[in-house]
């Protein structure tokens, strides 16, 4: 009875001794892992238009050829991040209807002296099956008829345009060859990355340079683009000219 | 001292381990053990172009809910058109004798329904190509107004609310969560793992019949005339022809509106041949209604000013109308009835949906 008491409370002793161990065998797994300590990027996106944040299904705009319209939807794909050749393939639906526009990464220390993302989705994704997150096709951009996604998507009303209700709807997809409509965004600002800090950077989108680009487009002629083709192709070769940086900052 | 420490730390390094062993060891005790199921592939076939099944493991269990999906009509706006309303498994999962199939609200596609087998083996779906993926497959008739009529978030909403797919989605996944991406996925299981490989033909092939005489003067027929569009054993080459069809009512131009490439107009999918004989009406829209009407056209209909008819058919089909006969009869001998009655694809005790045999 007592051999037995005694065996109980050795086996209760090395118990704790052996959490203890274990206590110690996590901290030095720890200071391991400090040893290639990250730092953070959170990329914050804004959508701006006329200078002013958009709102969506509230203000009017005017597009840099006078012509007026409201906004119901802005919405598109940021992907295939690259920093320094390192490519984060990860995928995020913007959307300028939500609060939570940001992306963040976990980078290795450094100086980054460019960077890009991709706008849309890449053909493999396209072709890839049914997937969920951020190109789930709930999200409503996803092509049912055609299979592949809506990289940038933008509805609203105008009364420039001849379309039924006088509506504008830009779908701007295609993934294959000459339709492809996704755009690489390159930033050429330099950034740094603080082991265990966060870097904050802001991107604005200008909607007034997707009427205004490297091609003229306008509400009166192309209120509709619902299939991938040249005038797809047309509003996405202005995609470059939409992003800028407003501010890059390392969080206290 | 220094030793000893590194030993402490080795035996912690231990301990975690056993803890993360035992942790690992309860997680497989759970009760999630679905049943691998191996996709068919008959002997002397082909592999399929690309394991449609890479990312979405094909299990008993997966393929039970997705059959339990593609007889639901409660997937459509109106509760009651299933994908077994226009795919009928008596008519090798084809729409029984209609030109068009029924959507909700007495609305008409604009398209003759497929049968739907041996879709392992195909990389592009619809008429035109368009769909790139079986999963992603079921989108454009769930959403179609003229089919099923359904946003994907009520579908998603009626899933689970219907609390008798609970238990398949934990069975087949794991637990009960209920999205698109599962919902798509088992249906690809079931619809994916349908094979038909056991016609007469089939069994000739493999020396445990043989073709009468008549279909066996069919068959050389074929070889010489039909194979270079309809290749065997799938009897199709799943390639995109013109096949002197003229523009229809719906002025449905085929894979160029795909493709937006002028030379693709008109262009449709190569129809497998098997099972043609429960899939009439015949071509996209379902305007030749019977299998030497079919012949007849190549024989004698085809349009041949087309730029765009393709080159093995130039000069149409010739064929006398004994020979015309005689290939009817070898296309007879691709029904599969192995296939149409076939327990596995039926739906299973208890939900019989009515308009699965509603014959409209």
């Amino acid at each position: 009875m007592l051999k037995q008491k005694q065996a109980e409370e050795k086996y209760r002793e090395m118990n704790k001794f052996s959490y203890f161990l274990l206590s110690l065998a996590l901290i030095f797994l720890n200071s391991l892992c400090f040893a290639q300590q990250t730092g953070k990027l959170m990329v914050s996106f804004n959508q701006e238009a006329n200078g002013r944040e958009i709102v969506v299904r509230d203000s009017t705009y005017s597009n840099p050829f006078g012509e007026t319209y409201t906004i119901k939807k802005l919405k598109y794909y940021t992907g295939q991040w690259n920093f320094n050749n390192r490519i984060i393939d990860l995928y995020t639906l913007i959307n300028a209807a939500s609060e939570e526009n940001h992306v963040e990464f976990d980078l290795p220390p450094g100086k980054y002296r460019e960077f890009s993302f991709l706008l849309g989705v890449d053909s493999a994704s396209n072709c890839s099956g049914a997937q969920e997150g951020a190109l789930d096709p709930m999200n409503d951009m996803f092509w049912t008829w055609n299979s592949g996604y809506i990289m940038f998507k933008l509805e609203g009303n105008s009364q420039e345009s001849t379309a039924d209700l006088n509506r504008i709807e830009w779908h701007i997809g295609g993934y294959k060859g000459p339709l492809n409509a996704t755009r690489r965004i390159t930033f050429n600002e330099p950034f740094e990355i603080i082991a265990g800090k966060t870097t904050q950077m802001e991107i604005v989108l200008n909607l007034d340079k997707v009427w205004d680009g490297k091609n003229k487009i306008k509400i009166s002629e192309d209120p509709m683009c619902m299939t991938m083709g040249a005038l797809a192709q047309k509003i996405a070769d202005n995609f470059q000219g939409m992003f800028s940086i407003k501010t890059i900052s390392l969080l206290p | 001292m220094k030793s000893g420490f590194t030993i402490l730390i080795l035996f912690g390094l231990l301990m975690l381990g056993i803890a993360l062993i035992s942790a690992v060891k309860e997680e497989n005790s759970s009760l999630y053990k679905p049943h691998p199921m191996k996709l068919e592939i008959p002997k002397g076939w082909p592999n399929p172009p690309q394991n449609i099944f890479e990312k979405n493991e094909l299990t008993l269990e997966g393929f039970i809910l997705g059959k339990r999906l593609f007889y639901d009509g409660n997937l459509s706006k109106d509760g009651q058109i299933s994908c077994a309303s226009c795919h009928q498994q008596f008519a090798a999962f084809a729409t029984f004798d209609h030109d068009l199939s029924h959507g909700v609200a007495n609305t008409l596609t604009t398209r003759n329904a497929p049968g739907l087998f041996n879709l392992a083996w195909k990389t592009e779906m619809h008429w035109d190509g368009g769909i790139n993926h079986l999963e992603v497959q079921p989108l454009s008739p769930m959403t179609a107004p003229n089919e099923m009529g359904e946003t994907l978030e009520n579908i998603v909403a009626k899933v689970k609310k219907d609390t008798a797919y609970a238990r398949l989605f934990k069975a087949a996944f794991g637990s009960t969560k209920v999205n698109m991406q599962r919902i798509l996925r088992a249906l690809a299981q079931f619809t994916g793992s349908i094979v038909s490989a056991n016609s007469k033909y089939d069994k000739v092939m493999r020396g445990e019949e043989t073709f009468t005489a008549y279909e066996l003067k069919g068959y050389h027929l074929f070889k010489e005339k039909c194979a270079g569009c309809h290749t065997e054993p799938l009897f199709t080459d799943n390639s995109y022809r013109n096949n002197g069809m003229p523009l229809n009512r719906f002025k449905d131009i085929g894979r160029q509106a795909i493709t937006l490439n002028p030379k693709d107009s008109l262009k449709f999918i190569v129809p497998s041949l098997r099972n043609a004989q429960l899939t009439f009406p015949y071509m996209h829209d379902g305007s030749i209604y019977s299998i030497p009407q079919v012949i007849e056209h190549y024989r004698s209909k085809l349009n041949k000013d087309d730029p765009n008819l393709d080159p093995l058919l130039k000069n149409g089909i010739p064929l006398t109308l004994l020979e015309k006969n005689q290939l009817t009869y070898f296309i007879y001998t691709l029904t599969d009835s192995s296939l149409t009655k076939n327990k596995k694809y039926a739906p299973d005790n208890g939900i019989i949906m009515q308009q699965t045999f509603d014959s409209h």
